[in-house]
């Protein structure tokens, strides 16, 4: 018992020591200079080239990662000056350059922004292409096990129509790419914001709740579903699925059209370290690097440079290149803005089973 | 008024004790009054305002979304959101019942442990819970997959399809949310089993037919006052699971933890995602009331 | 006399204490497994450990968790054990008494999602309006505070009410000051009551989830943000180790704890 004085005391010690180290390791002005700050979502980039880049110029760099665009968004409204680098998605970058979220590239210092594809230069979500570079892109498909679908033709049906479902499906747990998917199947399109339209969608939603339909999930779980055997079709990114794929499935994009996604390279108006920001980017945009990021991760780069150094196979696969033809029906998804309550009331309705 | 007294065999007065009294209280029940009163008032506040077109908010005061959550979205009335009150209100129903049936035999097993052993039992008990819930959730998630044992068991006897893993089902649900919610049964359980006066189990035995009769008039009037805490600290949390029937639920089936979840990440709605905490808070208190009406005053054992 | 449980409640008692630990043996079995996907045996390996221990992102999530841990209880348990004393000790009117005890269960009884919910909103409103307090550890640890104080203080209470007045008194009786018999009576006989305390409050630090997944910031994942990340992306094994080696140190420190708790006076 009278250990325990001593035990609770060093215990405060301990903890007072370490706090203040905490503290001062929160960024402030000045100290920030050694590090950089990137987030991004989790296994997006090859620790080998964070290595790489650390010791190329003796930066630290500090990786938080997250799952999902909207806790993104939360984390940036709310901790937005403590990240040097954030990969955002395409609609989110109209979203907050528009808020003033983000501090203008300075194209000076990121020599390698010459070797990004002409399609990705002056997108739309950013005309000027000043507050961000594009980091990877990709498309969202099916993934379909071809031992019990032979002759597979892809179409969101597939997943959504009850009368199509051919035998167990899954669905991707995801708001704007679910609701985009049914949006198209009835013909719409997938940033539309009239209410009627919207309702038509959650109602194919709603009736796709079969039996067969056995659950919502993320897709890398989608495919891992359908890879495991548990489901037939699931809904799944071009890069989860190819990294994943067996003998026995594979993926596709549906004939109707579906969206097409950017991920791009942004620096907060508020970071601690910009210069050190612009170094990263550059290091990103530089050929060899952004081939071996595609390598490893799967997807599309938008790097024109990098291509050569791309496996040739992968290169060549539509499922990973898409030909233009399907490029012409793909679309990228924008903020709804005043719209997103809508979209969020139409989902309420589907999960909760209505 | 200054009187004089002895208290805990010391002469003094009642404004020197109080005033020792309130240094010793002052520091953590500011903390405790700031702390919970700051997020209720929080709370009430953010629930009567308006999200704005990005995802901020705007202090345009109004009860839209209290009248959402009673069904009135813009698309007219839906039955969405009862729903999901009402799912809520069963699983939690489900999960405390299963519970209770689980923790009664481990209370008792554990109490009739030799007394230097029942620390240990104790123990072992509480160590699951003390892991983390990700880690207990998932580790549920790998058991009850596809190549597992109890799924081959199941494939085996035809309860499931083959090559189906036991996750992402009710069962699922129930086995993860009702481990979850045992040590918490258990313990105040335990503390009210072990003080439980034999003599009146005995005579219960001698004067009733069978021992259903001798736990419903012997054993569960001394147990009360644990089973109300069992009951709330396993009823009230189970209200507002989200991670459980997200992970092992397969997200199917949308609870009350869910869509507050979804305010404050997808949508972007934390004036909603309030108002639905909110209503939760309230329910919580109506149950809280109902029980302890029903059982002892204070929680100490 | 006889007491004894019917067998078949025995029976169900034990299988239901094994149910609680079977996912984890699960877990810590295949943390062996040499096979990357699936959970198909296919050798056994400690691969798995080596890569988790080369994984900077994991460690300093867990050092982040510990520090968490650690300092939250220490402030809880000193706020707690005043906060029992002075509710104990001292003359309150009964309307205050129950106003205070009120206050104390009310982080007990909420739900994690409610509590966590309104503390994000109350730093938010602090944020906007007076400036700084970003999410991040800082916020974490007044949280965490906010929700152990109340355990910590229940705890300490219940073992007061057993201690008694008598023996106090016995001590004042004996021309003890106050404040020596606080120090040589009433502490040492409160020890254990603390330490049961502070033990709750670093495990339910340990086991949170919900209310550092809404009050965490860029610089704070802790491990079980960590493991809830790699949850949505895909598992590895490295996870399962993760997991075990987790399960391993709270057996090894739930064991500590009864040790130094018990006091040898004690049953």
């Amino acid at each position: 018992m009278r250990k325990i004085l001593p035990l609770l005391l060093a215990s405060v010690l301990l903890a007072s020591c370490s706090k203040p180290a905490k503290e001062a390791a929160a960024p402030a002005a000045g100290k920030a200079a050694g590090r950089v700050t990137v987030y991004m979502y989790s296994e997006y980039i090859d620790p080998a080239l964070v290595e790489r880049f650390q010791k190329e110029t003796g930066l630290a760099v500090v990786l938080d990662t997250y799952e999902n665009t909207e806790t993104m968004m939360s984390k940036l409204a709310s901790a937005g000056d403590q990240y040097d680098v954030v990969v955002v998605s395409d609609h989110a970058v109209r979203t907050l350059s528009a808020k003033g979220a983000f501090r203008p590239l300075d194209l000076p210092k990121i020599p390698n922004a010459k070797n990004v594809m002409p399609r990705f230069r002056a997108p739309a979500y950013d005309p000027e292409g000043r507050w961000s570079l594009p980091y990877q892109w990709g498309t969202m498909g099916l993934v379909y096990r071809k031992d019990k679908l032979p002759g597979f033709v892809p179409t969101w049906s597939a997943v959504l129509d009850p009368s199509k479902q051919p035998g167990p499906v899954v669905l991707v747990d995801s708001m704007r790419d679910l609701m985009a998917a049914a949006l198209i199947s009835r013909g719409f399109s997938p940033n539309t914001k009239s209410a009627d339209e919207l309702k038509s969608a959650g109602e194919l939603l709603s009736s796709a709740r079969t039996r067969r339909m056995t659950g919502f999930y993320g897709s890398p779980d989608s495919v891992a579903k359908v890879v495991g055997g548990d489901a037939w079709v699931g809904i799944a990114y071009n890069g989860d699925a190819l990294s994943r794929l067996d003998e026995n499935t594979d993926f596709a994009a549906p004939k109707e059209g579906t969206i097409i996604w950017v991920d791009a390279m942004t620096v907060p108006a508020k970071a601690p370290n910009p210069e050190g920001a612009f170094r990263f980017i550059n290091f990103i945009l530089a050929p060899d690097v952004g081939a071996q990021l595609s390598n490893y991760i799967a997807y599309a780069t938008p790097n024109e440079a990098s291509l050569p150094l791309i496996k040739a196979d992968v290169r060549a696969d539509p499922r990973v290149y898409p030909s233009d033809a399907e490029l012409a029906k793909m679309v990228m998804l924008e903020d709804v803005r005043e719209a997103t309550t809508l979209y969020d009331q139409v989902w309420t309705r589907v999960k909760a089973g209505e | 008024m200054n009187r004089l007294l002895v208290w805990y065999g010391e002469l003094s007065t009642t404004r020197k004790l109080t005033a020792r009294g309130l240094a010793l209280l002052a520091i953590p029940l500011t903390w405790s009054l700031v702390l919970l009163v700051a997020p209720l008032g929080a709370m009430i506040a953010w629930s009567l305002a308006t999200r704005g077109a990005d995802g901020e908010i705007l202090w345009i005061l109004t009860a839209d979304n209290f009248s959402r959550l009673a069904g009135f979205d813009s698309f007219g009335w839906t039955k969405a959101y009862l729903s999901i009150l009402g799912s809520t209100v069963a699983m939690a129903t489900v999960t405390t019942a299963f519970t209770i049936l689980l923790a009664y035999p481990l209370s008792f097993f554990i109490a009739l442990r030799p007394p230097r052993r029942r620390y240990l039992w104790l123990t072992l008990v509480m160590i699951p819970f003390c892991t983390n819930l990700v880690i207990r959730t998932y580790a549920w998630m790998l058991l009850l997959g596809n190549q597992m044992p109890p799924a081959r068991l199941a494939q085996f006897l035809h309860l499931i399809e083959p090559a189906a893993a036991l996750y992402p089902s009710p069962f699922a649900l129930y086995l993860g949310m009702v481990s979850n919610s045992i040590p918490f049964a258990v313990l105040p359980l335990y503390t009210n089993v072990e003080r439980l006066d034999w003599a009146i189990v005995e005579a219960g035995r001698d004067l009733y037919s069978g021992p259903v009769r001798v736990f419903f008039h012997a054993i569960l009037p001394q147990t009360l006052p644990g089973l109300v805490t069992a009951l709330i600290l396993t009823f009230i949390p189970a209200m507002g699971a989200f991670v459980i029937p997200d992970l092992l639920g397969g997200g199917k089936s949308w609870m009350l933890g869910n869509l507050i979840q979804h305010q404050f990440g997808v949508s972007r709605d934390f004036p909603f995602g309030a108002a639905v905490s909110l209503v939760l808070t309230l329910l919580t208190l109506v149950g809280l009331l109902f029980l302890r009406r029903s059982g002892e005053e204070s929680f100490t054992p | 006399m006889k007491r004894r449980l019917h067998p078949a409640l025995s029976a169900v008692a034990v299988a239901t204490l094994a149910f609680l630990y079977l996912p984890l043996l699960a877990v810590a079995a295949l943390s062996f497994n040499s096979s990357r996907f699936g959970t198909a045996w296919q050798g056994f390996t400690l691969r798995w450990y080596l890569q988790l221990s080369r994984n900077g992102v994991v460690l300093s999530a867990a050092a982040n968790t510990l520090i968490l841990a650690l300092v939250s209880t220490a402030v809880s348990t000193v706020l707690g054990t005043a906060l029992a004393i002075a509710l104990d000790r001292f003359p309150w009117p009964r309307w205050m008494r129950r106003a205070v005890d009120a206050v104390v269960y009310v982080p007990v009884v909420t739900p994690d999602i409610v509590f966590a919910v309104g503390m994000l909103l109350a730093f938010e409103t602090a944020r906007r309006f007076l400036g700084g307090l970003h999410l991040g550890m800082g916020t974490m640890m007044m949280a965490h505070v906010t929700f152990q104080i109340s355990f910590v203080a229940l705890t300490v209470g219940s073992r007061l009410a057993t201690i008694g007045r008598s023996v106090e008194e016995a001590a004042r009786d004996l021309y003890a000051s106050s404040f020596y018999a606080m120090r040589r009576v009433t502490f040492p006989l409160l020890a254990p009551g603390v330490v049961a305390g502070a033990m709750l409050a670093f495990t339910l630090s340990l086991d949170d989830f919900v209310i550092s997944f809404f009050t965490s910031g860029p610089s704070s994942v802790t491990l079980p943000l960590y493991i809830y990340g790699s949850l949505r992306r895909g598992i590895t094994p490295e996870i399962h180790a993760l997991s075990t080696v987790v399960f391993l140190a709270t057996v090894a420190l739930v064991f500590l704890a009864q040790l130094f708790s018990r006091s040898p006076k004690e049953e």
